[in-house]
């Protein structure tokens, strides 16, 4: 075995090394074995053994390091997720994902994408849940998912595009936009600005965890529909709790709809009417700009 | 004839830029000689870690750090990537850019961890020719390390140093020689790290990495999370004799310490250069026989930056 060319040696390796089982089982997997038709007692003929280590022992510091290392980094990208799951079911949690979707990424910062794509995919139904007779609440598995979307957007936000280099739209700007025109102007949204509707309010909950001190248990809320802005200034992420009439505004702001067509919409799927939405109207503006929530506008 | 460290600058006594530093430096600007920054970090950033990277690049010189060329893969290389990097330095202009002599992953799979290579005719002629590609991409000075390593290949059919010292010579570009990785390797492999530097083509020796491990007896995990012990500290002064001293840097990538205990770890090296040859005592290194107990620790590279949010 000690022949094979480098593609085969490599391939066979990484076989071995990445398998969740270890390097025993791995070794005799169907992919190892295709490649190298070895036993787990035969791994010497593929790698040396030391003075003090079995050739087993010394390929394990590898498949060990593998899967260590990318759960230490999911940990990273999802600290309140994994503080609210406990280290062990959120490692386990991380375990299953890389075995679903192995990095393919140069870069680490890519590796935690499909992570909430990966716990709604796996995610148990509430039938489930009951006939297992497990002391789930029917929707924690949203709750959870929910957490990790706003995880993720944080982070894809913090060294995404932003604003920071350019000039953004303040409110002065907009005072001049003669009433004629207002409802036909297009606002141009800031690159950095994400907006997330969650079934629960995971935002509130963020901040609780992060401000509760480490024997302070902090109760995972209940459901509720809520809605927040992620944008990003001087190169730190902000939040920005909304309510549901302003989170249909600015979707359809950032759609590319006209600020008229943009309150139909908003008092619509909001539940506010047009009255009491424009009512809004100027104290909204005025806090998105400071916020910096636009970058340009069009009269159209 | 080849010049001493192919003829680039010797930058001084560098230290790894990793994020918790970030707030240290742009507030005190330390009086470091150099950086090196992990390629991969920065190389998409359009955010903090860029915007910091763009501050510190006005002040300091550079030197870009991959770990993920793979250039020992059997994939072919990753053009999206190597336009990165080459923009990345067209920006922050590195002295040079390295990366390892080791593969990443098979099949578009990226393991992150840094595989070793077999060493081999094949393997050899293989790596030469990515690293002429390399160098023919970058257009700028290339420099291949050493990593640690846990296994060997039964298919090799020469040691490590005649690997490294043919692909240099054979791809002509430098080595970025790292001492801790000599000492690692040695351990876990049984061979003679003295030796191990000895054999090595000096002249192409453009930098040093110094860094602490994890010894566990049976062997040593390269942890990047401790002080430069005192073995490790007495190869560099070898190595230091047969380049005549090169760019050197520290790595601290896990439990990391205030900025200032980083930096002072790596102006140690100064007790080894120059007229003062004689073994230096560093103080607070641990010894070699000073073993881990207990869950074993993950090897570097883990260059993970955490979001900064309010």
């Amino acid at each position: 075995m000690s022949d094979l060319g480098l593609s085969d040696l490599q391939r066979w390796f990484q076989a071995v090394v990445t398998h969740p089982d270890g390097i025993s089982v791995g070794a005799e997997s169907e992919e190892a074995i295709a490649i190298a038709p070895l036993s787990r007692n035969e791994l010497e003929s593929m790698v040396t053994r030391s003075e003090k280590l079995s050739a087993q022992e010394r390929l394990s510091i590898y498949a060990q390091a593998y899967f260590a290392r990318l759960i230490e980094c999911l940990g990273e990208s999802f600290p309140v997720l994994k503080q609210t799951l406990g280290e062990e079911l959120f490692n386990g949690f991380a375990f299953g994902y890389l075995q679903q979707y192995p990095s393919r990424s140069y870069t680490l910062a890519r590796l935690a994408d499909k992570f909430a794509q990966f716990l709604h995919e796996t995610r148990p139904s509430n039938d489930e849940a009951t006939a297992d007779g497990e002391d789930l609440h029917p929707s924690w598995p949203d709750f959870l998912i929910d957490l990790a979307n706003l995880e993720w957007n944080i982070a894809d936000v913090f060294d995404g595009p932003g604003i920071e280099k350019i000039t953004t739209l303040n409110a002065e700007q907009l005072l001049d936009v003669t009433p004629e025109q207002w409802g036909a102007i297009r606002l141009q949204t800031a690159p950095c600005l994400r907006l997330m509707k969650t079934q629960f309010p995971v935002n509130g909950y963020f901040t609780a965890i992060r401000l509760a001190d480490n024997d302070t248990k902090v109760d995972p809320p209940s459901p509720e529909d809520s809605y927040v802005a992620l944008s990003r200034r001087e190169y730190i992420v902000r939040r920005h709790e909304l309510s549901r009439p302003q989170y249909e505004l600015l979707v359809a702001l950032q759609d590319g709809r006209t600020i008229a067509e943009a309150i139909e919409h908003a008092a619509l799927a909001g539940g506010m009417s047009d009255d009491d939405l424009i009512k809004n109207l100027p104290s909204w503006f005025g806090a998105w700009t400071r916020h910096q929530f636009f970058v340009s506008f069009e009269v159209t | 004839m080849t010049t001493p460290r192919l003829g680039h600058a010797d930058l001084g006594l560098g230290v790894g830029l990793r994020s918790p530093h970030y707030d240290y430096i742009l507030e005190h600007w330390p009086a470091v000689d150099w950086f090196e920054v992990i390629s991969e970090n920065y190389m998409d950033s359009q955010g903090r870690p860029r915007y910091i990277l763009d501050q510190i690049a006005e002040r300091y010189p550079l030197v870009m750090h991959g770990v993920s060329l793979s250039i020992g893969s059997s994939d072919p290389l990753d053009r999206e990537y190597l336009n990165g990097l080459k923009a990345l330095a067209k920006d922050i202009k590195p002295a040079w850019i390295s990366d390892h002599i080791c593969w990443t992953g098979i099949a578009a799979r990226n393991t992150h961890d840094l595989l070793p290579v077999p060493f081999t005719e094949q393997t050899l002629r293989h790596v030469v020719e990515r690293v002429r590609i390399v160098q023919d991409v970058l257009e700028r000075p290339f420099v291949l390390e050493n990593p640690s390593s846990y296994v060997q290949f039964q298919g090799s059919t020469m040691n490590e140093w005649e690997f490294v010292t043919r692909l240099a010579e054979d791809a002509d570009c430098g080595l970025l020689l790292d001492v801790n990785n000599v000492y690692v390797s040695s351990f876990n492999h049984d061979m003679d790290p003295e030796t191990f530097i000895r054999s090595l083509p000096h002249e192409r020796i453009v930098q040093f990495h110094l860094a602490g491990h994890s010894n566990y007896r049976t062997h040593i995990i390269d942890t990047h999370d401790n002080h430069v012990i005192d073995p490790v500290w007495d190869l560099y002064r070898i190595a230091h004799e047969l380049t005549g001293g090169v760019s050197t840097m520290l790595e601290w990538d896990a439990n990391i310490p205030a900025f200032p205990v980083v930096h002072n770890e790596v102006l140690k090296a100064k007790q080894f250069v120059g007229d003062h040859l004689l073994r230096a005592e560093t103080g607070d290194a641990p010894g070699d026989l000073d073993v881990q107990q207990g869950a074993q620790s993950v090897p570097h590279p883990l260059h993970f930056v955490s979001a900064d949010v309010e």
